[in-house]
């Protein structure tokens, strides 16, 4: 066990070091002043400028320059917003828990609904209710999903009007930012309206979550769907019913065990891709989240921030996925043997 | 359960006809092939087909709904945009957009994923852990957000979102084909064909290929219908194709103001871009079956 930590410790090493690599020569490939992109200010005068010179090292090694910036990025100091003229750190700290807590609603959502779909239809295996859910993921899984949202919209906004569109929380609302998790902050706030703010919150999450849940449901269920039905294809389930066991027991006791471990890795997998799915549901719902910053700054020309929020998104799903893996194998110690790079 | 054959039928024809007679038997797969076709087909003679041009404005026709509304007038079958524009010509020439460029996305990438994923496959030691390592750490990455990463640094713009896609999809490919080409060189045939003489080239040719081809093209529709999403969610961000080029996200962007009074301009797109995708997916999930069932027999 503890080779294998050793193993993955020096692979995320290794992962965090391209990423800085990369991040780091992102100022250099992107379009318009090196200087401007470090730091995000514009129109410097020539003393300014021999400041900034010799703050980023430019005219010294590259080596200098990229270690600099190491000592930057640890010390919070990720260059100015070339539109807002904040500090992008900033930016990324207040924004980032509400990209947080819409993809955590919408994991749950979709581990909820997706694994005991997936077991379903493989228990029933090409019977009514496997054809029924098989025929529905493919419809999910082949809906774009910015198109789902605007149906959604279209049909509980602006025809039902049951949900509102945009936003986090009804403007009646004002809530201190404390951990900048909307729900956990309503409960930390202190005024008489708590279950009123609360159901506001909530019917602004719905629609959001039901969206970025979409895909990874349908992933899911698919998955769990091959993963059990090789597990019950093994020679100990043919066994085990041939010891007598009714169905029921076959499948709690013998089959999902063992089935549901891969399922385990690929929850955590789902991370990164409803990072990506997010920046696009925030862009449609008005979600003040990390995404939709980072898209408006891709609109913006906003080198500092888009190399600050790529830096922030990526470092979060490479953690996210580092975890998944150590999860699972903590679980499946057969998983544990296998040799790095080897596949 | 149990695989009992009573009569064991002989078969003896070619492993590609069996195929098609397996797929065959898949409606839905079936259905998802003919959709495909006429996407592929619109996709080449939309320019020609289409009844108005895609920029043609009719002053006199603003806002029309599809000519099944009360409203609706015959002249335009899907209504009209907000400027007077065909709404049918316009998806029509979509397809080439969406559609067709995501098919040169993806052939673009089967081709060098099947090159570089067959010299990973082949180099062994250090070379291949480094190769290995690398591909672990983008294959993490989301391919939408590796496109956005490089069209931040290339800049918004139709062709640029293609080689975007193609960079962000190719890992993932290498991969893919890597993993074939080291199951397939793991099996005995290969190693009595290695003993006879066979060179590197010659394995690959007449070993390995023969064997992993169908699969690559269950990993080519992957890719299509990832493709084909990245494209038109590039195109809906306002990252790729930029409104007047008649790109279904970029039109479903477009018309995003008009939700309210026509929605029948946001609606359209995004079937369309449904249908596509769906038919990608069928015909692939057909084939992983049907290939699946195949060595099964």
């Amino acid at each position: 066990m503890r080779e294998y930590l050793l193993r993955r410790l020096s692979l995320l090493t290794f992962m965090l070091f391209a990423l800085s690599i990369f991040t780091f020569s992102l100022s250099y490939l992107f379009p318009g002043e090196l200087l401007t992109n470090l730091s995000g200010l514009t129109n410097s005068n020539y003393t300014s400028t021999q400041l900034l010179e010799a703050k980023y090292k430019l005219n010294e090694s590259l080596l200098q320059q990229y270690i600099a910036f190491l000592g930057r990025i640890t010390h919070g100091d990720w260059g100015i917003s070339l539109s807002s003229g904040e500090n992008v750190f900033e930016h990324i700290r207040i924004l980032f828990p509400a990209t947080i807590e819409l993809c955590v609603y919408a994991l749950i959502t979709s581990v909820v609904i997706g694994i005991p779909c997936g077991i379903i239809s493989a228990v029933y295996h090409r019977r009514w209710p496997d054809n029924l859910i098989s025929s529905v993921t493919m419809l999910g899984f082949s809906i774009p999903i910015f198109w789902l949202a605007l149906l959604l919209i279209m049909t509980f906004c602006l025809t039902l009007g049951w949900f509102p569109m945009s936003g986090r929380i009804g403007l009646l609302f004002e809530i201190d930012a404390v951990t900048n998790f909307m729900l956990l902050d309503i409960l930390l706030a202190d005024f008489p309206y708590h279950g009123l703010a609360f159901q506001d919150a909530l019917h602004h999450l719905a629609l959001p979550t039901i969206v970025l849940a979409m895909y990874p449901t349908t992933v899911l269920i698919r998955f769990t769907r091959d993963s059990m039905l090789h597990v019950l294809e093994q020679n100990f389930i043919k066994t085990a019913r041939a010891k007598g066991l009714s169905q029921a027991q076959l499948i709690i006791h013998h089959a999902l065990r063992n089935a549901l471990l891969p399922v385990i890795k690929q929850i955590g997998l789902q991370f990164s891709t409803l990072i990506t799915l997010a920046m696009i549901t925030e862009v449609i719902f008005s979600w003040p989240g990390v995404g939709r910053w980072l898209i408006d700054s891709i609109y913006q020309r906003d080198y500092p921030a888009i190399q600050g929020g790529l830096l922030a998104v990526s470092m979060f799903v490479i953690l996210a996925n580092m975890t998944a893996e150590l999860s699972h194998s903590l679980l499946d110690p057969i998983s544990r043997n296998k040799a790095h790079g080897k596949i | 359960m149990a695989k009992f054959k009573l009569y064991s039928e002989e078969s003896n024809r070619s492993p590609l006809s069996r195929l098609w007679k397996k797929f065959k038997r898949n409606h839905p797969a079936l259905v998802g092939l003919w959709i495909f076709m006429a996407l592929l087909v619109l996709a080449v003679i939309a320019p020609v087909v289409s009844p108005y041009g895609i920029n043609q404005q009719h002053s006199d026709a603003l806002l029309l709904p599809p000519s099944w509304h009360d409203a609706g007038n015959v002249r335009f079958l899907l209504g009209t945009d907000d400027l007077g524009r065909d709404v049918l010509s316009r998806l029509m020439n979509g397809a080439t957009y969406t559609f067709g460029l995501s098919v040169v996305a993806a052939l673009i990438t089967t081709f060098f994923g099947v090159i570089l994923g067959t010299f990973a496959g082949l180099t062994r030691g250090i070379r291949s852990s480094f190769l290995n390592h690398l591909l672990d750490i983008t294959l993490t990455i989301p391919s939408l957000l590796l496109a956005i990463i490089i069209i931040a640094i290339l800049g918004p713009g139709l062709m640029n979102t293609v080689w975007a896609i193609v960079f962000a999809l190719l890992p993932q490919h290498i991969h893919s084909i890597r993993n074939l080409v080291v199951q397939e060189l793991n099996k005995d045939y290969i190693t009595a064909f290695r003993l006879d003489g066979a060179n590197q080239w010659y394995i690959i040719r007449r070993g390995i290929f023969p064997n992993i081809y169908e699969q690559i093209v269950v990993i080519f529709t992957m890719a299509l219908s990832t493709a084909i999403l990245d494209i038109a969610a590039l195109g809906f961000l306002k990252l790729g194709a930029q409104p007047p080029v008649t790109e279904w996200g970029a039109i479903l962007a477009e018309n995003l103001g008009l939700i309210y009074i026509a929605p029948w301009t946001v609606g359209l797109p995004g079937v369309l871009l449904f249908l596509a995708v769906l038919a990608t997916n069928l015909v692939g999930d057909g084939l992983r079956q049907v290939l699946k069932d195949r060595k099964a027999d």
